[in-house]
């Protein structure tokens, strides 16, 4: 067993180094604290103890998501995911959420294209419990017919609830089909309901032995425990559960767009228009990363954003504008997406948006706005590591996602050493019309039980 | 309403449960249940896990407290774990407190407080906030209670973000041609949200427990909202967002007399005003079972919301029904999930919830299901909703609802929001000091007698209110069987 100790709690210290040109005294810095171990299986395990609150947090992220599906089984990582909850050797059929919420905890499993995590929070005086739960799944997953049939429901139905029952539900998952061509992240999380159908009890076995190893995972627990005894209770439950082969990989990196997609859809559901527009990235994490989240910050975060300001607020051509950088483990992407006022176009709000990124690319942000993007990254940072929840999944993800856990302690400053050049330079290399996908949404007459279809 | 749905929030993240804890304030999206039989049909305990026997008791931490000199008082949960506050200013007067032609005032009230000042423009506003890493919303719901204006930023810059949230808070001047960009906005997001089918059943189970008193409204009516005009939300500013009409709620990196200080120096001046009491007759509820359909050409899901009136806050009920509706519907460890999510693979999810304020609340299940199980969907939720109502519950089941109602505190002390909602509770209702702490014994009181009885009381058949909205074609014979069905036209 390998082990890096970083400290033992989450503490405040004064930073050492003043922020040149910062007008504010220095703000406090924060860091999480965590120790990390490696169990002889691979089990990468990280603890934060933390005496503040008297709950534990745990999250186990496995490094598996869309991405890792074949053509023919789209949705299964999910599908997989909800088999977790179905029972293992010790642990009955919904025993597990059953166990936690009745013992005043919380819980949740979650699906992405690029990873699948399992959390949960209880009183401190529960964490074995925890513990147990989390290992007897890695170790013994009991896979049935039955039990796949039921889940295979359930999830059809939250597809049914999330997508083809919702206004533009469709479009978001036209949307990946058309942004990206390799397989992994060209297709949905959700996957189709076909695919569903063809999912059988072998594929769940085939899918937990190569994915779900201890080797392929990373435990993460904070909160009210002692290490030493946390780690044992860790290796008594988790070291013998047999390491695997490492799982294939994946190719996630998409070659360099050439020219823009465009697609419209009509959608019954819909009432008004909708615009999806995305411009590719580099990998998560990258050199770039934070220069585009401030890019991002200032073109469309909140209501003092460029784009809320201009096209909602000044010109009132949508209803709702804003957007994201998503960084993936492969190629990720800058989104901007618009509600069109029902009495607009879709082409004169899509040439607005056009206007405010030139603007953008042409002449250096202002002070201020390069100010808030580091104050509200900050606020939000501090609000997402309050919780022992939080800063384990935080933590777990990054993990999966970066190779580093650590970033939970330098992505502030990555942050503050973002300059108005370097905004300027990313927005000029990626927010191109070569690189741009544009997906438009038109309501449609309601037709009977016809699914939106592509257009022309 | 500024934000939009991204694309990662509907698709990316896909959860395995979609929990939605039963909540005082608002009734939970749709989600509904079946039973089977046993009321844990769809768990099975192998009686191998190593659960601590024990409930981990704790205390939740005490407030200190302060008045200013006008009246104003505050309290602060004193927190220095990371360098952040956030503070909460309570109005007594919200959606209740409007003019009866005019409910939806105290809402666009507080949706416009930030869209200018005497001294700043809502440009500046939003800008001055943003570049000091602060945020302030303000909410108001046309039957809430209060109006409620929140604020959180950086420790660092407490001193600046309270002087532009005094000015927010007691200069707003409501700009008309802000008010008019407000109203079109609206009611383009009001046209997109009615397109969701959970969003029409809603509104739709509100009205048809309420009639014509506020607590029907989710949102206003589009006549009142094309109607305001900036003298209303003035009017309604003066009377309702004084000192003396209010208290502060607040958490974080400061000590109560840096907070006072810093209060007093913004604040301190601030006028107060005589107020009036805010009186409105009960609401009646349903005079009789009905079932409403909405059709929805070619739907692929219903969506069901099945309940009636419930209790106000500061009902006697309250503790049976708050252990009632944790056995039923309260989580996934409920009968109603249980039954129709994990036994019968009907839904994603499905939940029943209770809600009560100043004036009686509603009791709902609600779920969506696909429209081919409508029918076995409604005989597992009135199977459910007869159960608990005719038989006790288990005492194994009555034992965990406790362990979950009292434990569930522990996780509360690591959410802020968590406390500062409990202490608000306690202001709001004027319950007694020691209420939080006598709170696992009022859980521990409740009886098997008392669940059912307020199950039969308050899902009374004689009083349910049955929302379908789905395809009127597929659906309409199978909802006949609870009631003639009548359409329903959509707001």
């Amino acid at each position: 067993m390998m082990a890096r100790r970083y400290g033992m709690c989450l503490c405040l210290a004064l930073a050492a180094l003043p922020i040149v040109g910062a007008t504010a005294a220095t703000p406090a810095a924060v860091r999480v604290d965590f120790s990390e171990h490696t169990l002889k299986n691979g089990l990468r395990v990280q603890l934060v103890e933390d005496h503040t609150t008297p709950v534990i947090a745990v999250n186990v992220s496995y490094d598996v998501g869309s991405r890792n599906e074949r053509p023919g089984l789209t949705g299964f990582a999910h599908l997989f995911e909800h088999m977790m909850f179905k029972g293992s050797k010790n642990v009955g059929d919904g025993e597990h959420f059953y166990q936690v919420f009745t013992n005043g905890g919380a819980m949740n499993g979650t699906t992405s294209s690029d990873l699948t995590v399992y959390y949960e929070a209880l009183p401190a005086n529960q964490l074995e419990m925890a513990l147990y739960m989390e290992a007897d799944r890695m170790r013994s997953l009991d896979i049935t017919q039955a039990k796949l049939d039921n889940q295979r429901q359930a999830v059809q139905e939250e597809r049914r609830l999330r997508v083809d029952n919702q206004p533009y539900g469709r479009s978001y998952e036209r949307f990946d089909e058309v942004f990206y061509d390799k397989f992994g992240y060209k297709h949905s999380t959700i996957g189709s309901m076909e695919d569903l159908n063809a999912a059988s009890v072998q594929d769940v076995a085939e899918f937990f032995r190569i994915y779900y190893a201890p080797n392929n995972a990373v435990l993460t627990v904070v909160g009210d425990f002692k290490r030493d005894e946390a780690l044992a209770t860790i290796k008594k439950y988790f070291e013998d559960i047999p390491r695997q082969p490492a799982p294939p990989p994946v190719d996630l990196i998409e070659p360099k767009q050439t020219a823009e997609r465009r697609e419209t859809l009509t959608d019954p559901l819909a009432r008004a228009p909708q615009i999806l527009i995305g411009y590719k990235i580099g990998v998560g994490n990258d050199a770039d990363q934070a220069a585009l989240q401030v890019l991002s910050s200032v073109l469309q975060g909140g209501d003092s954003s460029r784009l809320y300001q201009s096209i909602s607020k000044e010109k009132e051509l949508v209803s709702g504008i804003g957007g994201y950088v998503e960084e993936r483990i492969g190629t990720g992407g800058f989104y901007v997406t618009a509600t069109v006022r029902p009495d607009q176009k879709p082409e004169v709000v899509e040439a607005a948006i056009y206007e405010e990124i030139a603007r953008i690319t042409e002449e250096p942000i202002a002070d201020w706005e390069l100010q808030k993007a580091r104050n509200a990254t900050r606020l939000g940072y501090l609000q997402s590591i309050r919780s022992a929840q939080n800063r384990a999944n935080i933590l777990g993800s990054y993990t999966i996602l970066f190779k580093d856990p650590n970033l939970i302690n330098t992505r502030l400053q990555k942050i503050d050493a973002v300059t108005r050049g370097d905004v300027q330079r990313v927005a000029r290399k990626y927010l191109i019309p070569t690189g741009r996908t544009v997906l438009t949404t038109l309501p449609a007459p309601a037709a009977p039980a016809a699914p939106a279809a592509p257009g022309p | 309403m500024n934000t939009v749905t991204h694309k990662n929030t509907v698709l990316a993240l896909l959860s395995s449960l979609l929990f939605v804890q039963a909540s005082a304030q608002a009734p939970t999206p749709p989600g509904s249940a079946a039973p089977a039989g046993a009321s844990t049909k769809g768990v099975e305990l192998k009686g191998k896990v190593p659960v601590n026997p024990q409930t981990l008791r704790v205390q939740l931490p005490k407030p200190q407290e302060a008045v200013l000199k006008n009246g104003l008082r505050v309290s602060l949960l004193e927190d220095h774990k990371l360098p952040t506050f956030s503070m909460q200013l309570y109005f007594n007067g919200g959606g209740l407190a409007d003019p009866a032609d005019k409910r939806g005032v105290a809402m666009v009230t507080a949706s416009q407080l930030r869209e200018g000042t005497k001294q700043r423009s809502s440009r500046e506003i939003a800008e001055q906030l943003a570049t000091l890493g602060a945020a302030l919303s303000s909410t108001a719901g046309p039957a809430s209670g209060e109006s409620v204006v929140s604020v959180t930023g950086l420790s660092d810059n407490v001193e600046q973000t309270l002087a532009i949230a005094s000015d927010v808070i007691r200069n707003p001047t409501f700009p008309a041609s802000e008010l008019d960009k407000f109203r079109a906005r609206f009611l383009a997001q009001l046209q997109i949200q009615r397109a969701n089918p959970g969003f029409q059943a809603q509104e739709q189970f509100m009205r048809a427990i309420y009639g014509e008193h506020p607590g029907a409204l989710v949102v206003p009516s589009e006549p009142v909202i094309k109607g305001l005009t900036s003298a209303d939300l003035a009017a309604f500013h003066a009377a309702r967002y004084r000192p003396n009409n209010a208290f502060l709620i607040a958490h974080g990196d400061i000590t109560l007399k840096d907070l006072v200080a810093k209060l007093e120096h913004h604040f301190g001046d601030w006028a107060k005003a005589d107020l009036n009491k805010v009186s409105l007759p009960p609401p009646k509820g349903p005079e009789k079972a009905r079932v409403l359909l909405v059709d929805r050409p070619g739907s692929v899901q219903t969506s069901l919301w099945i309940g009636s009136l419930g209790i106000e806050r500061n009902s006697d009920d309250y503790f049976a029904m708050l252990v009632m509706n944790h056995i039923l519907g309260g989580g996934p460890a409920s009968r109603l999930f249980m039954n129709l999510r994990e036994d019968k693979g009907y839904t994603y999810g499905v939940y029943s919830s209770f809600t009560g304020t100043t004036f009686p609340g509603v009791v709902v299940a609600s779920t969506d299901v696909r429209t081919a199980v409508t029918e076995g969907a409604m005989h597992e939720l009135d199977f459910e909703l007869q159960r608990i109502a005719n038989e006790p519950v288990t005492e194994r089941e009555l034992t965990n609802a406790r362990r979950a109602l009292i434990g569930r505190f522990a996780l509360s002390l690591d959410s802020p929001l968590s406390l500062m909602g409990n202490l608000a509770t306690q202001k709001i209702y004027k319950l007694p000091a020691d209420y939080w702490d006598t709170y696992p014994q009022r859980v521990e009181a409740i009886t098997p007698a008392d669940i059912q009885r307020v199950a039969k009381k308050y899902y009374d058949r004689g009083q349910l209110q049955i929302i379908a909205v789905g395809d009127a074609k597929q659906v309409g014979k199978v909802l006949e069987k609870y009631g003639a069905v009548e359409p329903a036209t959509p707001m």
